[in-house]
């Protein structure tokens, strides 16, 4: 058994305008920082579905981000996010392979899975793309899991280096979820304080003071997240993984390293091992430095393919 | 923002930009591509601020008055 990879080449469609941070090279950067992993189980990633993409979002939103593609060029649906021609079958392809990954790993195929696909979607809320997100995968993934599978407690961590303030609305009011996010603070989206908490005490914020690095960062997983999500005993665990919190990183102001997520994503697998099975299932948000990319993100799918062994 | 270079900014006009950048990135009206940029405004205000408290602690101003008690100036105070 191996680590599952999710990546598509539609992905790299996706093209932002010229100078923008979440650009079509973060891809290429990842595939060649994995090119060495042999023994990763690379798959194909299908098109999520509307179904897929409407446990989460309004039937509207999905309308108005297919009517606004563009047959050339972009079109803006906020100052940073943005659609070129092949943006929506990119994000369908990010949908797809969150679901094709929970599908896979509650079926037996692995224990663990990395979703590599752009854009990313941590940010965009139920009716709203923003920070670079058009559909929420991870969210999207954990409702599928609850919905389709049946699971009846799955978690998701969040570690870019902004909050994820779209998953929070998209699980606010979802019991069956525990949302963990880490995050610089203060820096966009400006949310994500202690003090929201979800409706059922199920949301769980913790905000880093800019210049955070390895020491600290370990403590407060060490005695909030690890802990809140050992509670929880989730059946499965979900990862959105943002490379951003790297001290290399142009957009923020941690000083994270690999190590740091190396170690992040051991102590989310103790859990997994723990409750779920070991099943983990991690998909790719920020990160924007493309050699920090490249290395923080294998220094993690290494973890998750000595921890899915 | 201010064309003043920060280092030219009075303790006000710095407290004045921080307030409104702080309300900025509270508030999410920033650009996640910006936020940062921002953020670091901020820091570079703040710092000016702390060397503007510092600066006025160090210099204690004695003030100068008239016959009649009407203060008529400032002179530093020179720490010794």
């Amino acid at each position: 058994m191996s680590t599952l990879l999710y990546m598509h080449e539609d992905c790299d469609d996706h093209v932002t305008p010229p100078g923008h941070p979440e650009q079509v090279a973060r891809l290429p950067a990842i595939r060649s920082a994995l090119a060495g992993f042999d023994h990763l189980d690379r798959r194909e990633v299908s098109l999520g579905t509307a179904d897929d993409v409407l446990r989460c979002h309004t039937e509207a939103y999905l309308a108005s981000v297919k009517d606004a593609v563009p047959a050339e060029g972009w079109v803006s649906l906020d100052a940073d996010t943005h659609l070129s021609p092949g943006s929506l079958t990119a994000a369908w392809r990010g949908v797809g392979g969150c679901v094709a990954a929970v599908d896979a790993v509650l079926s037996g195929e692995a224990k663990t899975a990395f979703v590599a696909c752009r854009p990313p979607g941590h940010h965009a809320e139920r009716a709203t793309a923003m920070g670079f997100c058009l559909f929420g995968n991870v969210a999207i993934a954990a409702k599928h899991a609850l919905d389709v599978h049946g699971l009846s407690r799955v978690a998701v961590v969040d570690f870019d280096v902004h909050h994820g303030n779209g998953t929070q609305d998209l699980l606010w009011d979802e019991p069956r979820t525990l949302f963990i996010s880490s995050h610089q603070m203060p820096l966009y989206p400006g949310t994500g304080a202690p003090n929201e908490r979800g409706a059922h005490d199920n949301v769980i914020n913790l905000p880093l003071a800019p210049m955070t690095g390895g020491v600290e960062m370990r403590r407060i997983y060490r005695d909030e997240a690890i802990p809140a999500l050992d509670d929880f005993a989730p059946e499965l665990v979900l990862i959105s993984a943002g490379f951003d919190a790297h001290r290399d990183d142009p957009l923020a102001n941690l000083n994270w390293t690999d190590e740091d997520f190396a170690w992040v994503t051991g102590a989310i697998c103790d859990v997994a091992d723990a409750h779920a099975g070991g099943r983990v299932v991690s998909t790719l948000e920020g990160g924007y430095d493309l050699h920090a990319l490249g290395t923080s993100a294998a220094a993690h799918v290494r973890v998750l393919m000595e921890r899915g062994g | 923002m201010s064309d003043t270079p920060i280092e030219k900014m009075s303790f006000e006009e710095a407290m004045r930009e921080l307030e409104t950048i702080v309300g900025q990135l509270d508030s999410g009206e920033v650009e996640l591509e910006k936020s940062i940029a921002l953020y670091e405004r901020g820091a570079k205000l703040k710092a000016h601020c702390d060397a503007k408290l510092k600066e006025a602690e160090e210099k204690v101003a004695t003030i100068t008055a008239d016959a009649d008690g009407n203060a008529v100036g400032t002179q530093a105070f020179e720490v010794k």
